[in-house]
Order: structure tokens, then sequence, then C-alpha cells
């Protein structure tokens, strides 16, 4: 696939950097009863150590697909995945079930939306990290134990000691979703996948578990992948974002860069439809008209030129290659790369004079 | 002075979880525990709160899909309820419609677009052929083309569409006021700026009221001229939706807006982070309900509960902080309004 030649000339051209992640020319397509849903097309990036990314789009853009084919979570049976993963320098495609064992929640761990799903109701979160942290080291009960309190201190859960023989259901939302985090951090996974850890949160505990990811994320000096549909949480967390629609990355860059100057027009849209603080309540939201496409066909042309304002002839007849949008400048290490996969990028020059209320 | 097209005093529900062997009530929900606001016509009042405050449980009682235990509901003036001398629920119902957040479970899935919306009216003793002009009219109204949709069901719409068939069977009852529960909560943000867009054109069409419910800050603000802030059954704060947001009396609602994420880069907040979770409605702190989650907490907090104090017009604030000898050390104009915490703490 030519998609991925610029993006991987760039990646070699930072070799240097130590990367944790990378991955090329992904693509999964599930098994359904209507055919084949071709959940993420051709999807490319990479994740240096330390470096936090965070996945932002719509429901159904491919964001959580993605993620959890890094673990390779997606029953086999029903998903064909193609393309190449790779963490720390081994093949995740190619990997054994028994080495992709030893690899989730060791060097990869994932949290959950939902910790009341993650955990398992009949044991207690002492137990349950416990075992992990047995599992993969092999150390002793007394030791995991102690490593079980150590993590519940780490993520400030009040008198951890007497939390650890709490049962899931014992604990509110946000105390869950600390202690989904001790266990995923139990074994000190190269790798964190949170896969939106604060959208059922409320709306002062969610900026607690952000801070407190931040926080762990730079202490312990993980990359870390966070998947989202809100803005605002990837302003809070991330260093680079990468915004995806219908199963493609159409623009990824350093967070402030492509959250403050879009060149997608996707991008653009999706951050003027946002409802900002202190905006101008007589001004009519610019909403993005129509809807994102079905993924049951193999799409040949942009998968936004139909609602995209300045689509042309090109934009239905091919998809667009990633490309990067300002030269980097020499020596300009890979978290600096900014890439968009558009015709006609460029800055909106006016929002409101296409607005549209459908 | 015309009366508040909706006017709450004083509202009340407890649910009883559990008793004991004799009966009597032994754990009780607090749910809504004396609520009280109004709006005027034509206005949009938001309401926030996080889970459990009691902002859900308040639209169903005002609707009276739940039986209040205790209060007064007022539409212009006249005083609704299932008692008396009161006028009835029925006619409550049809002044007054309501938008759910699940588009999906709100609709019967076996019945077509077009059922759906002409069923109320139908019901109100229109004839077939009126009810489904209107179901078509409206269909229009909210954006939707009435040839294609008018033979549909709902399982064929995306959200954003069945919240718009929501929104047209709702406006089918011809109601004065809207109570819209987390109506563009599950919706994708492009998809959400359609439905809000179209919410302000109706608002204005129909001369409409709005009650907006929703954990969203940034929506309430937009599309508020009121805010109710709620915590754990009560109102902690009430007032005009600037003078709330920037400047805010109650501790809570400082610590609510100060919570809501960045939405521009480079203004990534240094968030002052309450401690703790919202606490359970069942047995709530004595004294001030947040007082066990407020930086600013004195002993009097514990002992006596706040009452809502004018701070500014129209804005009241039910804190001790606000009103004068109260016990509380401290006072509203002491506390830079930048801050969440007290100086000490913060230095």
């Amino acid at each position: 696939m030519t998609a991925s030649n610029s993006q991987s000339a760039a990646a070699d051209s930072v070799e240097a950097m130590s990367s944790v992640l990378r991955v090329a020319d992904l693509s999964v397509t599930f098994k359904s009863e209507d055919g084949p849903v071709y959940a993420v097309s051709d999807v490319n990036f990479a994740l240096n150590t330390g470096e936090t990314l965070a996945l932002l789009g719509e429901s159904g853009c491919g964001k959580s697909v993605t993620l959890k084919s890094l673990m390779r979570l997606h029953p086999p049976h029903k998903t064909t995945l193609s393309g190449q993963i790779e963490i720390t320098g081994d093949d995740v495609v190619a990997m054994s079930q028994r080495r992709l064992s030893a690899l989730r929640g060791k060097r990869v761990a994932m949290i959950f939306q939902e910790p009341m799903l993650a955990f398992d109701p009949v044991f207690t979160i002492g137990q349950q990290i416990t075992e992990t942290v047995r599992r993969h080291t092999g150390c002793a009960r007394a030791r995991a134990r102690a490593r079980a309190l150590e993590m519940l201190e780490m993520v400030r859960i009040p008198s951890a000691a007497s939390r650890l023989d709490a049962y899931p259901h014992e604990m509110s939302g946000g105390m869950r979703q600390r202690a989904m985090i001790a266990l995923a951090l139990s074994c000190q996974p190269d790798l964190l996948l949170a896969d939106e850890p604060t959208t059922a949160l409320d709306a002062t505990v969610q900026i607690q578990v952000l801070k407190l990811l931040r926080e762990l994320q730079t202490e312990l000096g993980m990359s870390m992948i966070i998947v989202t549909h809100d803005v605002g949480v990837a302003i809070e967390v991330a260093d680079r974002v990468a915004v995806m629609y219908a199963g493609r990355i159409i623009e990824e860059g350093p967070v402030n860069e492509v959250l403050s100057t879009p060149q997608h027009p996707y991008t653009q849209g999706l951050l003027a439809a946002t409802v900002h603080p202190g905006m101008d309540r007589a001004a009519r939201l610019t909403a993005i008209p129509g809807a994102p496409p079905r993924l049951t066909r193999r799409l040949e042309a942009c998968a936004f030129a139909p609602r995209c304002y300045k689509a042309g002839p090109e934009c239905r007849q091919s998809i667009p290659r990633p490309s990067a949008v300002a030269p980097a400048e020499p020596g300009a290490d890979s978290s600096q790369l900014r890439m968009v996969s558009c015709y006609r990028p460029g800055l909106k020059e006016d929002p409101r004079a296409h607005e549209s209320n459908q | 002075m015309l009366p508040p097209a909706l006017e709450v005093l004083d509202l009340k529900k407890h649910f009883v979880t559990r008793k004991t062997l004799l009966g009597k009530p032994d754990r009780v929900v607090r749910a809504v525990d004396g609520v009280s606001f109004h709006v005027a016509r034509g206005q949009t009042l938001g309401v926030v709160g996080e889970s459990g405050c009691g902002k859900s449980t308040t639209a169903r009682l005002l609707m009276h899909l739940i039986e209040p235990d205790a209060g007064r509901i007022r539409l212009h003036g006249r005083e609704y309820g299932n008692v008396g001398g009161l006028k009835p629920v029925s006619e409550l119902r049809q002044r007054m419609q309501m938008v759910f957040q699940d588009s999906y479970a709100s609709l019967n899935p076996r019945l077509t677009i077009e059922d759906s919306i002409a069923f109320g009216p139908r019901i109100q003793g229109q004839s077939r052929s009126e009810s489904r002009q209107l179901a078509r009219d409206l269909l229009d109204q909210v954006g939707l083309n009435p040839d294609s949709f008018i033979r549909r069901y709902p399982h064929e719409l995306s959200g954003g569409q069945r919240q718009r068939v929501n929104i047209a069977r709702a406006l089918a009852m011809k109601p004065e006021i809207m109570v819209l529960d987390e109506a563009v909560s599950a919706l994708d943000k492009s998809v959400q700026a359609q439905v809000l867009n179209l919410l302000s054109d109706l608002k204005r069409d129909f001369e409409l009221t709005y009650l907006f419910i929703s954990h969203d800050l940034n929506v309430v603000q937009y599309i508020s001229d009121h805010v109710v802030v709620m915590y754990l059954g009560q109102v902690v704060e009430f007032g005009p939706v600037a003078q709330i947001y920037e400047q805010p009396a109650h501790p809570y609602t400082r610590a609510l807006l100060d919570a809501v994420p960045a939405q521009t880069p480079n203004s990534r907040k240094a968030h002052t982070v309450l401690e703790g979770d919202p606490p359970n409605p069942i047995d709530p702190p004595a004294g001030c309900r947040f007082h066990p989650r407020c930086p600013f907490a004195e002993p009097i907090c514990a002992e006596r509960e706040p009452v809502p104090v004018r701070v500014r017009p129209e804005q009241e604030s039910a804190c001790h902080m606000v009103a004068p000898q109260s016990g509380h050390s401290r006072h509203l104009t002491m506390i830079p309004l930048t801050s969440t915490l007290p100086e000490e703490a913060v230095a």
C-alpha cells in the first residue's frame, strides 16, 4: 500500500527515538450477517516512549476497534486483521496465543469505560490484582498482595488496605475506575490502552481520573493511547491526537496544533459543532450536514466527501493519502510530525459561510 | 406581571428502599428534597448536576410520571395535581411534554413514525386524516422529509433522526413547555449541533419554554437563560446563566465549572480537583449536604442546613458563606472568584 510510504519514511528518519508501538496498514474487517464490515482501513501510526496519543472520533469511526486490535482482542473467527502491529519490536499479528497471553496485562494493559464489566464480581479487588501480578511475575502470594496494596495507594484510593478486601460492587464508580487503573498498572506495562475511561463518570470525578492518568503516565514513563469522543479529554491528557473518520485516520499531529489549526474539513467540522464555553448564545452552531457512511462497502473515495463543503471531483474518485502538513524541520522528532489525508487541506476560510442545519 | 410559565415549589420525593419489620421506613432515598424554581415564558432553564442529584427525578415528578410526595407545580399560575380542586394531570401532560435521552427506548418499535407522532392527537380525538397531516407537517418541521420517513420504523433511523421524531411527537400535543431530559447527550457532536439548532428554531416558531436537563455544562451555558444547580436532591444555586457561570457563589457550582475539561488547546487548566465522589442520596450528610467535600467547610456547615439567600439580582445560593451572620467565618466577598480552594490550601 502506497498510503503508508510517507509515514514509514518519516518513521525511518526518527529510528533513533525509542518507539513502543508501530502500526502499519492496519485493516480490520468483521463478518456480519449482512456481509463484511470494513471497520478499520489502512491505519498507520507510531508511538514513542512516554507519549500519549488520543484517538478521537465519533461513534462507529473505528477508534475502539483500532485500540482492541493492538492486543488482538477481537473474536478470531469473525475478524480479518491485516497489516503490522509491533509492540516494542515484537510482531503482535503473528504472535501465538500463548505469547499473546504473556503480553496482555504485562507489557500492554487496558482499561475500559465500564469497570464493573472489567472486574469479576465474585472476587475482591485485592484477589484480582494479586492474581494478575502472580500470573505475570510468578512471585509469592504475600509479595503480590503487597504489590496490590501499593497499587491501590498509588491510584489514591482512600484507606487502601481495607479496600483490598472489597468487592467491585462495594465501590463507587470513580473508585472502581481507580481500582481498574491499579489493576492495569500492577505489572508496569510499557503501554496503557484506555477505551473511553472517563465517559461514564461524573464531571468532578472525570477530572480527578484524567489528572491521575496524566500523573501516573509521567511518573511511570509509560506510553498511553486513549480513545475518546470528547475533544476536552484529548486536550487534558494527550500529547498527540489522531482524528478518525469512517475507519481511517484523517488527521494526526500534536494535540495543540491539530485542534487549534485543523487542516481536514472533518476535524474543522467536528470542532465547530462542539459547544465551547462562553460561545455567543445568539450564534447558531455549525453542524456538519448528513451522517457518516455505512462501512459495509469498501470505500473507493474520500469517505467525508459527501458531507464536505469543499469536496471536488478528485475527492469522489480516490482515497486521499496521508501527507505531511508542513515539512518537518530538519531533526524534528516524530512527535512533531503532522499528517492530513485530504486533497484540499487547509484552514477553513469562513466557518459561517457553509453553515447548514441539516 | 405575568405568572411564570412553570413554577415549582418545595417539590419532594423520598423513596423507601427498605422497611423495618413493622413496616416503617428504614432506609430512605431523598431523591428530591425541597426543590423550588421557576421559568418565565419563552425562556430556557438549564438544570445541571451529577448523577444522583435528582435532576431526572425532578423532571419525572413534573410530568407526574412519579407521584410527588409534596410540593406544588404551577403552570401560568394554575396549580396542577392529582388532588381534588387542582387542575387535572392529564391536562398538565398535554401542556408539558418530555423528550428523553434514549431515543430508541422512547419509541414504540412496532409503530411507524407516522403512527407514533399521530398517536397522541388521535387519543385526544383528532380524526385520522387530521392527525396524519399533522405528523407530516411536524416531520417537515423537525427536518425529516415526510415522504421518505413516514412509513419507517424506529430501528431504521439513526439516533439523531430518532431524536427528531421524539421531538416531533412531543410537539404533536401542542405543548407550551418541553422538558428535555439529556435529550442531546447520547448524540455525536456533529449531530448534537444539528439538534440543538433545531431546538432553538422550534422554540422560536412554537413559542416554547424549555426545561433543559443535562450534565454537559457547555451545552447548558449555550442554550439556557437561567440555570439551576442541583446537589443531592436540593437546589444549591439558581440564577441567570451568565451570573452562574461567571460569578458562581456556591463552592459546588465553582467546583463543577472548574471540572469541565478545556475545550481549546492551550487552555489546559490547573483544575482544582474536588475530592471524593458525589455521595449516596441514602442518608445524606447532615447540615449542608456538600460539606464533606467542601474545601471551605466549618463546624456550622455540619450542623445547620443553609437556606437559599439572594446574592445578586435574581441569583440565589444556599451556602452559609453568602448568608450574613450565619456563623461561618468567611464571606463570599472574601474569596476570589477564580479560587475553588481556601487561600492557605492554594499556597
